[in-house]
């Protein structure tokens, strides 16, 4: 993976120049700006893993991972996966030439809650159903539509497609209830591999940008409780908060690596396998990013607490993104279940 | 250390996996005595067949590989399902010491006994009164002409009721800063004045011993290294000793969880509960296994003891602690009843895996010592 830290490093340099004092003012505003998408599209973030003969820079997906931890890390909102990851992974998707995202529509985000968020059939070319919450369906110029085992492109202007904004909890997305009604889709690609792969590069760097948000959390916390004086010294040097401040950054190392080590199978690894790296790491990555940020807020006392503090606009990405494409429990038994169905290897 | 071609490597694990199969790895028995006899036996076998002292000397009785080469092996022997050898206090954390800085006739008179077996060596570091904190050892030693006479009380000190030698830390000078008055000496277990008592735990082994040292003289010649200057000694063996367990314990997880997930497919249980358990102890093993792929680099580049490593025994507790819980969890009722196979998996195997696993974040240096270590010297917070 060290190949890959290059384009982190691009990122992670340019977001600390010129995006650590827009933050909170930007993410004050919601989760779409397209001035900012311009920006990051004109930068060539979104080409990283396209392919060449798209326009691409053709890197392998993989390198988007440490990438997502820096805009984790940084708190960087707006459509950066859909931007990113869905020109990389549907052929036939060209990159976007403006500021306006694809959408992903699909009612497998999740396994528990199905039934809340919504279905879609498909009877040849033609989609109907509805799916609850979308992000970035209203910004979007194209829909990838995942229905059954295709995946269908969609012009959201098509007639029978209707998109509904709503209002989020999520400071870094707009959410979308999207319907089709009779829609007829511009391109079906029955694939089962491609959803396999779609749902798992998600769930890849959704890990990856909650261990950059755990990441950024253990950063601010460090840095407070070397400062912050009570009793007459740093609260950095009394053992309770400096245990705590070693577990948060060991879970968020760990995390780290788990993430790079499941990116460098995750390139060439079949189906089955990219799933269950993929699923591992979301699981883990949403369990430690929830809890290193519960920790920072805690070891901020009543300043964690308020939107003025990082660690709150941490903590409250981290809870939204804990359950988009699997909650930890969901993956759990989504792992064990393909585990005990396995063909015993050993004797 | 050099990087060993990837080939010569895999050669040398299909050679190892080869004789594994061939010779067929031991059943261990229960009982502590048999059990003792038998993986002495085994490490004879090893030990004849040119498996152990990979990494070591020829002159030690080694086989003048490298620490790559040894890891192969041990993950080969755990995959087997075979036992390591008796003698691993000596082959993990004692010989590697002598190795490094004993004297030509100490290398030559104690590493080869140690290797076959012919010698279990123990470890006699920590005391009643030190712990975490080890460098506040009392054990005395005086030198008497050219005698050391030891006097003091050591415990949790593995095998030493079987060992013939044992490698002691003992304060030489009090006068000065704790850790810079602390000696290494290699003990005869055979000489008068020394007394071991069995300690039995609560997973039923009776492995670790107290002993006692009044007034036991020990030959100056048996100093290993230079007077006062035992504490170097110590940490460095100690960091390169704890990676190559965190390895292996890795791969001893591995197995674990392979076995389990075999019984309970064997007990045909359809259950999201305990779908959930499986997948949590497989991610656990998986967070492990990507922080040792760190470990193994650091190893290979033979960095020594750093804050690191701190780490890494941290996330390998939590690893440990989560996949023997999560499975221990599954006997529910009939974790009482050491004969009953709950859901397919064996009580008696799960329960005392599981009981084990609450010392893995005790020895070693706790994770209180640990988290200090973390806090202090990798993220710079003050001392306190």
């Amino acid at each position: 993976m060290a190949d890959h830290d290059e384009y982190g490093a691009a990122v992670d340099d340019y977001l600390g120049r010129s995006y650590a004092e827009r933050r909170h003012e930007l993410l004050e505003r919601g989760g779409w700006d397209p001035a900012l998408a311009s920006e990051f599209a004109d930068l060539g973030w979104y080409s990283l893993a396209v392919p060449e003969e798209q326009g691409g820079l053709g890197v392998p997906l993989a390198a988007l991972g440490p990438v997502f931890l820096q805009y984790g890390r940084h708190l960087v909102r707006g459509p950066m996966l859909e931007h990113s990851a869905l020109p990389a992974l549907v052929p036939g998707l060209a990159p976007a030439t403006g500021a306006r995202p694809p959408a992903l529509v699909d009612p497998g985000v999740t396994d528990l809650w199905a039934d809340d968020l919504g279905t879609i059939t498909r009877r040849g070319p033609r989609l109907d159903g509805t799916v609850e919450a979308v992000r970035f369906a209203a910004q979007a110029d194209r829909l990838v539509v995942v229905a059954g085992a295709a995946v269908c492109l969609v012009d959201p202007a098509t007639r029978g497609v209707s998109i509904e904004p709503l209002a989020g909890a999520d400071p870094g997305v707009e959410f979308a209830r999207v319907e089709f009604d009779d829609v007829e889709a511009g391109t079906v690609l029955q694939d089962e591999d491609m959803v396999v792969r779609l749902r798992s590069w998600a769930r890849l760097l959704l890990a990856c940008e909650l261990s950059g948000l755990a990441r950024g959390s253990v950063e601010r916390t460090v840095e407070h409780v070397a400062r912050r004086e009570q009793f007459g010294r740093p609260i950095g040097s009394f053992q309770a908060v400096k245990h705590l401040v070693a577990d948060m950054h060991t879970r968020s190392t760990a995390l780290e690596n788990l993430c790079l080590a499941a990116l460098g199978d995750a390139d060439t690894a079949p189906p089955t396998e990219l799933d269950l790296l993929a699923c591992t790491a979301k699981a883990h990555a949403s369990d430690v990013a929830v809890r290193v940020c519960e920790d920072a807020i805690q070891l901020h006392g009543g300043m964690g607490f308020t939107t003025e503090s990082d660690v709150s606009w941490f903590y409250r990405r981290a809870l939204a993104l804990r359950g988009w494409y699997g909650d930890p429990t969901e993956l759990q038994v989504r792992l064990g279940a393909t585990l005990l169905d396995r063909i015993e290897e050993h004797a | 250390m050099s990087t060993v071609p990837t080939e010569e490597l895999d050669a040398f694990r299909a050679r190892a996996r080869e004789w594994l199969a061939a010779v067929g790895p031991p059943e261990v028995p229960l009982d502590l005595d048999a059990r003792f006899a038998v993986l002495r036996r085994w490490q004879r076998t090893l030990f004849d067949a040119g498996w152990l002292g990979l990494s070591w000397s020829k002159e030690a009785g080694g086989q003048a590989l490298t620490h790559a080469h040894q890891l192969v092996f041990v993950e080969e022997l755990v995959r087997a399902r075979a036992p390591q050898p008796i003698g691993l206090i000596g082959l993990e954390v004692v010989g590697p010491s002598i190795d490094r800085y004993g004297t030509d006739e100490q290398r030559r008179d104690l590493l080869p006994r140690m290797l076959s077996g012919a010698d279990i060596w123990c470890q006699g570091f920590s005391e009643p009164e030190a712990g975490s904190d080890l460098a506040s050892l009392r054990t005395r030693a005086v030198l008497h002409g050219d005698h050391y006479v030891v006097t003091g009380q050591k415990i949790w000190t593995s095998w030493a009721h079987e060992a013939q030698w044992c490698a002691l830390l003992v304060r030489t000078d009090p006068s000065v800063r704790k850790q810079a008055g602390i000696s290494y000496l290699l003990v005869d277990m055979s000489s008068p004045g020394i007394t071991t008592r069995p300690i039995r735990q609560m997973t039923g082994d009776r492995e670790f011993c107290e002993v006692f040292l009044d007034d036991v003289r020990v030959p100056r010649s048996n100093l290993l290294g230079r007077e006062n200057e035992g504490w170097a000694i110590t940490s460095h063996t100690l960091g390169s000793e704890r990676s190559g367990a965190t390895l292996r314990r890795r791969v001893e997880l591995e197995v674990a969880l392979e076995d389990a997930l075999g019984q309970l497919r064997s007990g045909g249980i359809d259950d999201d509960r305990v779908r959930a358990a499986v997948g949590r102890s497989h991610i656990a093993m998986r967070v492990l296994d990507a922080q040792t792929r760190r470990t193994t680099d650091r190893l290979a580049a033979d960095t020594g003891p750093t804050p690191v490593d701190s780490v890494d025994k941290l996330v390998l507790n939590e690893a440990e602690q989560t996949v023997l819980a999560e499975i221990a969890g599954l006997l529910g009722p009939l974790r009482a009843v050491p004969g009953a196979r709950p859901l397919g998996l064996r009580s008696d195997r799960w329960a005392h895996e599981h009981l084990y696993s609450r010392a893995a974040s005790i020895y070693g240096g706790s994770a209180q010592v640990q988290r200090t270590i973390v806090a202090e010297r990798l993220l710079g917070l003050p001392r306190g």
